[in-house]
């Protein structure tokens, strides 16, 4: 056997208990991989699309490469701590110091080396499936799965250069310890409990502090605000679980009433040690998990706004035309006839829109008929008016903006044409873009309409009028490819100013809407994606830790089952042990992110009515049920483990 | 009174090579009874203390403690059984190094749910015995392994049961706190009249016994009984070794007497 292979065989033949770990480094490799994938793809011509998969793809790479590092780090040095003895035996038996590096070397290379070949190996299985995904999100023709030296180049490089950093830095860890220390394997200093209660104190002061900084920023909202509650959150967490859990943990103690009691005396302890001996990874864990948290909440959100989009945005496509422009002939016939062609059918209600003045206020209103509004609103399923003569009602723009009460209602007359309206209400439903509406648009009835003969002061007989040509197209998501010169006009016209130069308005919703849900589809995949790595990174934590104590854990279990402590109990036990070390990291990462999501709800509400709420709540559901599932994934392991 | 009777217990260890462990092995504890069991390594003790401690079956044969037979007892109660009738102290003391010395010697009662203030009580007066009333609060880390070992002992009596099963428990210490254990666990036997079975390499912990059951290749070998001087009956215990050391048979030929 050479030197080699002894190395090759140690990791082969604890595949074992290298198994969690091998999910945990595949799982990145291999989104990673996938990611390197969409950002070197040749064949994305959009630029737009270009910039998001590049971009997007980027800083979720180096999230993943910080993360993965860390997890390397911390998962190398377990195992290691796990074969202390191991290691002891090798050197009592005159194994120098250099070999053992070497050892040490060749085993973590030939564990990144089956990493890295199995993770390219499913990213590349699992690429054009990826591909088909983001092809159908951007409802592009067709993006191939192809086949570049560069993803791979870049994959193998940076996972290559980590795992060479973890075997240098582990080898290190073990350099430093004395032979009998390896031999005993007992690398705790002592059992003893410690903790210096002002700096208990600072851990919840601290938290409390960014809480209630949180909820004031709720009522006024300052940006700068976020990044001190950040900063508080931060070392409060770490305060949190290296005194403040340990300081409220020994307070219980010293009740005996509480703590004499079953289960608890054995839980307690060995809980307070336990999180004595991992707070710093707990308090990592809890910020990724909070990142993670967030990042997905944050990027539901953003769909949330796309499901409010159709909302606002009721009309399929819409075209208005002022009484001077040329061409509107020709833009309906080029809009209908690309409706036809792309076999899509629509109904289109005209709207003539006539302007007076208001004897009331003195502005100019617009009118429009209530039969148009009426045709419209059966096509969209919004409820008909019937005004009799004389009564009108507003048309809301954006719906909330009519809160002022006094408006409602209001008796007035169309100066020009003599004609009096009793304005009563609102008809709360958006119809038209923000853009083209006039500040007072009403809407009045047929008999009224007919009425209006006299042009706004100061125009001549026609110039007074205003088209609007409303598309109502079922299948309002396939619009993408009608009137895109329109569209390119009004953009290129709209990119500077607020004005519109042109005698005629287009807006296509299906467009706009199949581009922002695309982005923020991606950005919810990429962050799904990533926080899956870091849940599974997170839990696998624990895990090894679980593992490191085995040894110790066993023999403790082995005199409890000795002393009469049934099978029953002995779950018991475990689970009082178990669900401290689970769901305590998670549970303040769910408070923190909770926090952080009434601060996010605050910013969103001064940016735009949208409420995340909803979002945040299943957000919260689904990583509750992940993590849920994983621990008693790791339960069922380990009670595995300690029943011989 | 018997609290233990061991009927032609046998136990056997499958596997490539099968191994009888216990062969036909029988005898009895009374009541209030200090029994050593000696013999070489490898002779069945463990695995003797392993079948009384009842987390081993054995192959055939039958045990009774406390006139109950625990091999009759599913799972669960066999749990209950040994939480109720057993105490155990070990060679590596085994104390829970998350639990001060205190709790360590609570944690059976505590197991069964007993009230604080009775709790309170029984350590109070258990460690006033066994002189660990200044170390209550400290860790096992903490102590030294003779104070290690009096908690373990400690914690084997605190729920006062029948029979207390210490396995080497002066194997890791050194002469003057073994000395102390065994003085101790002389007195409790003296006093509460626990029954007590030990096993041991030592012939000087063994000479602290009543009597003292000699086991050789999982077979009964010899016993023999206390007499008025510890130390005559040391150098009886040490004789019997001599014999079970070698081929007996050899060493009886060159030995007339």
């Amino acid at each position: 056997m050479t030197f080699q292979q002894f190395a090759y065989r140690n990791v082969i033949r604890n595949s074992r208990v290298y198994a969690a770990f091998f999910m945990a480094s595949i799982f990145s490799v291999m989104v990673f991989f996938i990611y390197s994938m969409l950002m070197f793809h040749p064949n994305i011509e959009d630029q737009f699309l270009q910039d998001i998969a590049f971009n997007g793809m980027l800083v979720a790479e180096i999230i993943l490469i910080i993360f993965t590092l860390f997890f390397l780090f911390y998962s190398m040095s377990a195992f290691l701590q796990a074969r202390s003895k191991e290691f002891g035996l090798l050197l009592n038996l005159g194994m120098d110091r250099e070999q053992m590096d070497r050892l040490i070397f060749i085993e973590t290379m030939v564990l990144g080396f089956i990493s890295i070949t199995v993770g390219i190996f499913f990213g590349f299985s699992f690429s054009k499936f990826f591909f088909m995904v983001i092809r159908e999100m951007f409802l592009l023709d067709s993006l191939p799965l192809y086949l570049s030296w560069k993803p791979f180049a870049l994959t193998i490089f940076v996972f290559l250069s980590l795992f060479i950093t973890i075997s240098i830095s582990s080898a290190m860890y073990i350099r430093k310890k004395e032979i009998i220390q390896l031999l005993k394997g007992n690398w705790r200093k002592s059992d003893d409990v410690e903790f210096t209660k002002w700096k208990a104190n600072l851990g919840f002061g601290l938290l409390l502090a960014a809480y209630s900084l949180v909820i004031i920023s709720t009522y006024h909202m300052n940006i700068e605000m976020s990044i001190i509650i950040i900063m508080l959150a931060t070392v409060g967490t770490y305060y949190f679980f290296t005194d403040s859990i340990l300081y409220l943990l020994h307070q219980i103690r010293k009740r005996k009433n509480l703590y004499w009691h079953r289960y608890r005396l054995i839980a307690f302890a060995e809980v307070s040690i336990k999180i004595r001996e991992n707070a710093r990874m707990f308090f990592v864990v809890t910020i990724v998990s909070t990142i993670a948290f967030l990042s997905v909440g944050v990027v539901t959100s953003f769909t949330t706004f796309t499901g409010q989009y159709r909302a606002l945005n009721p009309v399929s496509i819409f075209y208005s035309s002022n009484w001077d422009n040329p061409f509107e002939e020709e833009h309906i016939m080029k809009i209908t006839n690309q409706l036809q062609s792309d076999n899509l059918s629509y109904e289109l209600v005209k709207f003539n829109v006539k302007k007076q003045t208001s004897s009331s206020n003195g502005e100019v209103v617009h009118l429009i008929r209530e039969s148009e509004i009426n045709s419209l609103a059966i096509s969209l399923k919004y409820p008909i008016l019937d005004l009799p003569a004389g009564k009108a009602q507003f048309l809301t723009d954006i719906k909330e903006t009519m809160g002022n009460d006094n408006e409602q209602e209001v008796q007035t007359v169309l100066a020009e044409s003599s004609v009096p309206i009793y304005i009563q209400g609102v008809y709360d439903y958006k119809l038209f873009p923000s853009f083209v509406m006039n500040k007072q648009t009403i809407i009045i009835s047929d008999e009224d309409f007919r009425l209006i003969n006299e042009p706004l002061m100061g125009y001549g007989r026609n110039e007074s009028n205003i088209t609007y040509y409303a598309f109502h197209v079922p299948e309002w998501l396939r619009t993408k490819n009608v009137g895109t010169d329109l569209v390119n006009i009004m953009t290129s016209s709209l990119a500077t100013t607020n004005y519109n130069p042109n005698p005629f308005y287009f807006e296509n919703p299906g467009l706009d809407y199949s581009v922002i849900q695309a982005t923020f589809s991606l950005l919810l995949f990429t962050g799904l994606l990533v926080a899956a790595v870091l849940l599974l990174a997170a839990g696998s934590f624990v895990y090894f830790k679980l593992y490191t104590d085995l040894e110790r854990d066993k023999k403790q279990y082995d005199v409890l089952r000795r002393m009469g402590v049934t099978d029953r109990e002995l779950v018991k036990i475990v689970n009082r042990l178990l669900i401290p070390q689970f769901f305590l990291p998670w549970g303040l990462a769910m408070v923190h992110s909770t926090f952080s999501f009434l601060f996010l709800q605050a910013l969103w509400v001064d940016l735009a009515a949208i409420s995340i709420a909803m979002e945040m709540l299943l957000v919260l559901a689904a990583f509750t049920l992940i993590q849920v599932s994983y621990f008693y994934l790791i339960r069922w392991r380990y009670i595995a483990h300690i029943q011989i | 009174m018997s609290i233990l009777v061991l009927d032609e217990v046998t136990k056997v260890y499958e596997g490539k090579v099968a191994h009888l462990a216990v062969n036909l092995l029988s005898f009895e504890v009374e009541k209030g009874e200090f029994l050593a069991v000696m013999g070489p390594s490898g002779s069945g003790k463990t695995t003797l203390l392993n079948i009384i401690s009842t987390i081993d079956t054995p192959t055939s044969g039958d045990l009774l403690i406390d006139n109950i037979n625990p091999l009759n007892l599913p799972k669960n109660e066999l749990s209950l059984f040994r939480r109720k009738h057993l105490g155990f102290v070990f060679q590596n003391f085994n104390l829970l190094p998350a639990l001060t010395v205190e709790e360590n010697m609570i944690l059976p009662l505590t197991l069964d749910d007993q009230p604080v203030e009775e709790m309170k009580k029984k350590v109070k007066i258990l460690a006033e015995q066994l002189n660990l009333t200044s170390i209550l609060e400290k860790r096992p880390a903490e102590i030294s392994g003779g104070q290690a070992q009096r908690t373990a002992i400690g914690r084997a009596l605190i729920h006062e049961p029948s029979l207390i099963l210490a396995d080497e428990p002066t194997g890791n210490l050194d002469s003057k706190s073994a000395k102390d254990v065994l003085e101790i666990l002389t007195e409790v036997n003296k006093k509460r009249q626990t029954t007590i079975i030990m096993v041991t390499h030592d012939p000087t912990a063994a000479s602290y016994c009543d009597r003292v059951l000699f086991i050789k290749d999982g077979q009964y070998f010899n016993e023999i009984y206390k007499d008025d001087r510890r130390q005559t009956f040391f150098q009886r215990i040490l004789n019997v070794l001599s014999l079970l050391g070698g081929n007996v048979n050899d060493l009886s030929t060159i030995r007339l007497s």
